[in-house]
């Protein structure tokens, strides 16, 4: 106490009053933060499972259990499992392509239990507006992705020598979109036992038939 | 204070964008639809008002040393809030402008009003000069945005304006177009800020006229009577 006395007297009145202001003006905005943080918590969470939700009713097919409150986690991917009566109709889980041409693009990929895309949505870009962003907006070019599987489809853009087209003036952003769902397949392929044994304590093994290919989406 | 004067000036004479140009971050990176400046002027508005309320509140407080500090503290911790309020209650907007948002802090113009204006004048004359400020930079944000969406998309608001054989500027949409439409937008307003200023400059030389016809009349009336 002593030594803090001391060291105070070092400062004179105006010092202290600064010091004190600068104090009191840093209280009240952490108390300002913390209280809306505490009010704005629970609607954020909200607002995020709501924007999820969308997402998952787009790229899942029909189905009455919930699957953000059945999701289980693989290999650090969060998988949400759509269930009609009990019987597995599809998956969905995120992944991001790093290489799009303004940084990161992540998609919400919906999986048939047979390994074949359900729908993909991009659910986060920055894609150029106008041309790359094609990849949310070109309803024809999103939906060239249902019912492929790993087989027989090549996974590029036509530009590689792929199944898939790119937008005119822009290939990198469809190329990025192409890689990363044909990798979502890839780790499907791969991970399918864990995933499955994972699910299986909460549901049988049969599973839907698949989808008529090209349906519309909305 | 004058509260028409002060709004006028804030809103018009002084606009943060089309006569200070400050500001220009959010200005050129969000206007890509007439929507988007909205709520990012919106956000600006909201932070303003708030800021200005707060600092006009603590002035002679604050000891003049340390004010830029504690202002910015201020405006940093509203802008904050005002994130966390759009994150929850405005949610797809803030998933377009998030990027954005923090940067209000950096816009000089707030930091600026509190400095100019909120620290030097009553509590009402800063909320004028807030709500001043901030509608004439969500003016000029919803202009900038209204044109690039319409020349770049052929859209207003998400609804197409120009029919759906318009062609796609892809130009305004990018970060040039924004450049070229404000120089446009620039030239408009001075060009009506000049052609107001000389109709003033007739109204005041026909006036002075006036007055000098009527001072000669009545010095040769004078003359006649000497």
């Amino acid at each position: 106490m002593v030594m803090i006395a001391e060291w105070m007297m070092m400062f004179d009145r105006e010092q202290l009053r600064m010091v004190l202001a600068l104090f009191v003006v840093a209280v009240i905005a952490a108390v300002l933060l913390g209280l809306t943080n505490m009010a704005t918590r629970k609607p954020i969470a909200m607002a995020q499972k709501q924007t999820l939700q969308r997402a998952l009713q787009q790229v899942l097919p029909e189905h009455n259990n919930d699957p953000q409150a059945q999701v289980i986690d693989v290999d650090g991917f969060a998988i949400y499992p759509a269930r009609e009566h009990g019987v597995l109709a599809g998956l969905a889980w995120q992944v991001i392509a790093p290489d799009g041409y303004s940084g990161a693009i992540r998609i919400l990929v919906g999986v048939h239990p047979d390994g074949r895309i359900l729908a993909i949505r991009v659910i986060y870009n920055k894609e150029t507006p106008g041309l790359g962003d094609g990849i949310v907006h070109n309803k024809a070019w999103v939906n060239s992705f249902r019912g492929r599987g790993l087989e027989g489809v090549r996974w590029k853009v036509k530009k590689d020598g792929g199944d898939f087209d790119q937008f005119t003036g822009a290939t990198i952003s469809p190329r990025a979109v192409v890689k990363a769902v044909k990798g979502a397949l890839i780790f499907y392929r791969d991970k399918r036992a864990v995933i499955m044994r994972r699910l299986s304590g909460k549901l049988s093994r049969k599973v839907k038939a698949p989808p008529p290919r090209n349906q519309s989406v909305m | 204070m004058n509260k028409q004067a002060v709004f006028a000036e804030g809103f018009w004479h002084n606009n943060t964008i089309f006569v200070q140009l400050l500001g220009m971050c959010p200005l050129l990176g969000v206007t890509t639809s007439a929507e988007n400046g909205f709520w990012m002027g919106a956000a600006t508005l909201l932070v303003l008002l708030s800021s200005n309320l707060v600092v006009s509140m603590v002035r002679g407080v604050i000891p003049k040393n340390v004010r830029i500090p504690a202002y910015i503290t201020i405006i940093a911790a509203l802008v904050t809030v005002v994130g966390m309020a759009m994150n929850a209650w405005v949610h797809s907007m803030y998933l377009i402008l998030g990027l954005f948002i923090p940067l209000i802090v950096v816009n000089c113009s707030i930091l600026g009003r509190a400095e100019a204006f909120a620290s030097k004048n009553s509590i009402v004359d800063s909320l004028v000069d807030a709500l001043a400020v901030g509608l004439g930079f969500t003016l000029a944000l919803l202009l900038l945005g209204g044109v690039r969406e319409m020349l770049g998309q052929g859209k207003l608001f998400g609804f197409p304006v120009f029919g759906t054989s318009y062609p796609d500027v892809l130009m305004f949409v990018l970060p040039p177009g924004a450049f070229i439409a404000l120089g446009f937008i620039l030239a408009g307003i001075n060009l009506i800020n000049r052609q107001m200023a000389a109709r003033t400059a007739a109204a005041k030389k026909a006036q002075v006229m006036r007055a000098e016809a009527g001072s000669v009349g009545t010095a040769s009336v004078g003359v006649e009577a000497g």
